[in-house]
């Protein structure tokens, strides 16, 4: 289709005066920003600030699910190692050491590497004892990356350990009178 | 001119001119070029924040004013890229060097004027072109496919958009009847209606035309498409690093605040403040005060273009390099050579 220089030009002028206008709305559309009316909406800052003593915020004023870094209550913990296997990155290690028949589970190991840590929050959900949370910490650099890798776990099981166990159950079986103030556990 | 810096400074009557010259090209860098660069820097941050409804700077000084000079500290700290060269740090040396030396002929004033030719408003061009190709030297040297097309398209898009500001330049001389900035500010006044934007049909295309053309030139957002694109990763400036990149950054706002000055000298009425205020400040003899009230006015314009600037910089897209160049040459150009002969037409019929 030929079309004549007259209407190429009309079109040419009509385009830039389509462009111009289009820039006067948007610098219409902006203005109340600028001069920040109606600060009651959408046009509001939304920006949370850095918990610092600038902003007079600390840790504690984050939103109440805050995803920081995780904490793991490790007497309330069953060590099921549900987290383990849900967590997509492999960041929690969890081991357990044979414990006698009627003792809590003993985690010997309960660690999480924070530098593989996305904190997506999946092994808070599925913690059965509710044991692992999210804290509100969130400044974790350190100098040297293997320092992010917290370990909640009691360790291996000790000769004290062994020889409480070992009292509980003679106690427990009657072959060993309670001392004073000693309670079955 | 330089009879009246002699006077402003206290220096003795048999001082060589060379030297109040370089006196007066210090201390106009040191407290106006320098810290209005650094003005402009904290301005685009903090006023491209409001328009997006974000806090900005918050952090260095009362509501984060000094953050342009606590990142040009901690880029000074910076230890430099390991492969950084020498080629690229000279081609940087030049690029610097040229863009500053346009701080001879900024027109801040009609006392500080220094040089003042006849040909004194193409000057800071001259500076510009010869940033444009040290840029793209700088871009060539530095090895990178980011320097490389960046420095390609940063001269591709400079040259471009020289050439739209020049005619508005000699839109702006004409009715002045010549390019000195004496002559330019000379033409018009205090009051609006006496400004070349607004005394003539034709100004205010000129003055759109000069300011989107520097905005191609130096590269400001959204015409900055020469070197933002996700492939580039800041062209010739993803090179770059510590001291150099602060340079680099420094010499950019400054290149806007040069352009934002031009831009009101020649078409917004400059420094010009109410003809009778000058002449009893003259005839009492306070230089002084007569460059000061005249910086206060001529900063005042300045910011207020840089506003303009930073809004049209915010409420529109990026455009790709093609279409920053297509917008150069289909739009601003011919509307440039209206403006020309409009105004051609407009001052015959005036003084003819």
């Amino acid at each position: 289709m030929t079309s004549s220089v007259l209407s190429t030009l009309a079109e040419y002028f009509r385009d830039v005066f389509r462009g111009a206008r289009s820039l006067f709305g948007s610098f219409m559309t902006a203005l109340p920003y600028l001069l920040n009316v109606n600060s009651g909406d959408l046009r509001k800052e939304v920006t949370e600030q850095y918990p610092d003593p600038v902003s007079s915020k600390t840790a504690d004023d984050l939103p109440p699910r805050t995803r920081g870094l995780l904490f793991n209550d490790i007497d309330r913990c069953s060590a099921c190692r549900e987290c383990e296997w849900v967590c997509p990155v492999h960041c929690i290690e969890v081991e357990t050491q044979s414990v006698p028949a009627d003792a809590k589970v003993w985690v010997s190991k309960f660690d999480i590497d924070f530098a593989k840590c996305i904190f997506c929050g999946l092994c808070v959900e599925v913690c059965q004892p509710a044991s692992l949370i999210h804290t509100k910490q969130f400044e974790g650099s350190v100098y040297d990356v293997r320092d992010l890798k917290k370990s909640f776990g009691r360790g291996p099981i000790g000769e004290d350990q062994r020889r409480k166990w070992a009292r509980a159950q003679a106690l427990d079986e009657g072959r060993e009178d309670p001392k004073r103030g000693e309670w079955p556990s | 001119m330089i009879t009246a810096w002699q006077s402003i400074l206290n220096l003795p009557e048999h001082t060589p001119h060379a030297v109040v010259m370089i006196l007066v090209l210090i201390i106009s860098y040191l407290f106006v070029v320098l810290p209005c660069s650094l003005i402009m820097a904290f301005m685009e941050r903090k006023l491209s924040a409001d328009l997006q409804a974000r806090v900005g700077p918050n952090r260095s000084g009362p509501a984060g004013f000094f953050q342009p000079v606590s990142d040009a500290l901690k880029l000074m700290q910076k230890v430099d890229s390991p492969s950084s060269n020498r080629a690229e740090a000279i081609w940087l040396g030049i690029a610097g060097m040229a863009l500053y030396s346009t701080v001879a002929v900024l027109p801040l004033g009609s006392l500080i004027l220094l040089v003042d030719t006849d040909m004194s408003v193409f000057l800071p061009f001259w500076g510009v072109i010869v940033l444009t190709f040290a840029t793209l030297m700088m871009g060539l040297t530095q090895d990178t496919v980011s320097g490389w097309l960046g420095g390609l398209r940063t001269s591709l898009r400079g040259m471009a958009g020289v050439f739209p500001a020049l005619i508005a330049v000699l839109c702006a001389g004409l009715p002045a009847g010549g390019f000195s900035w004496s002559h330019i500010a000379a033409a018009q006044s205090a009051a609006p209606y006496h400004w070349t934007a607004f005394n003539n049909p034709f100004g205010a295309i000129s003055l759109i035309v000069f300011l989107m053309s520097g905005m191609i030139v130096l590269g400001v957002a959204p015409l900055d498409g020469a070197i933002s694109f996700s492939e580039l990763r800041g062209g010739t400036a993803a090179h770059l690093s510590g001291p150099k990149l602060g340079m680099f950054r420094l010499s950019r706002f400054y290149g806007m605040f040069l352009w934002c000055v031009m831009a009101v000298v020649l078409f917004l009425g400059g420094w010009s403040i109410p003809e009778g205020l000058t002449e009893a400040l003259r005839d009492s003899n306070s230089f002084g005060v007569i460059v000061l009230i005249e910086l206060f006015v001529l900063l005042i314009k300045t910011f207020a273009v840089m506003l303009l600037i930073v809004m049209f910089s915010q409420v529109t897209p990026r455009m790709r390099v093609d279409q920053v160049t297509d917008l150069n040459w289909k739009v601003l150009s011919p509307f440039s050579l209206i403006s020309l002969v409009g105004f051609a037409f407009w001052t015959a019929w005036l003084h003819g």
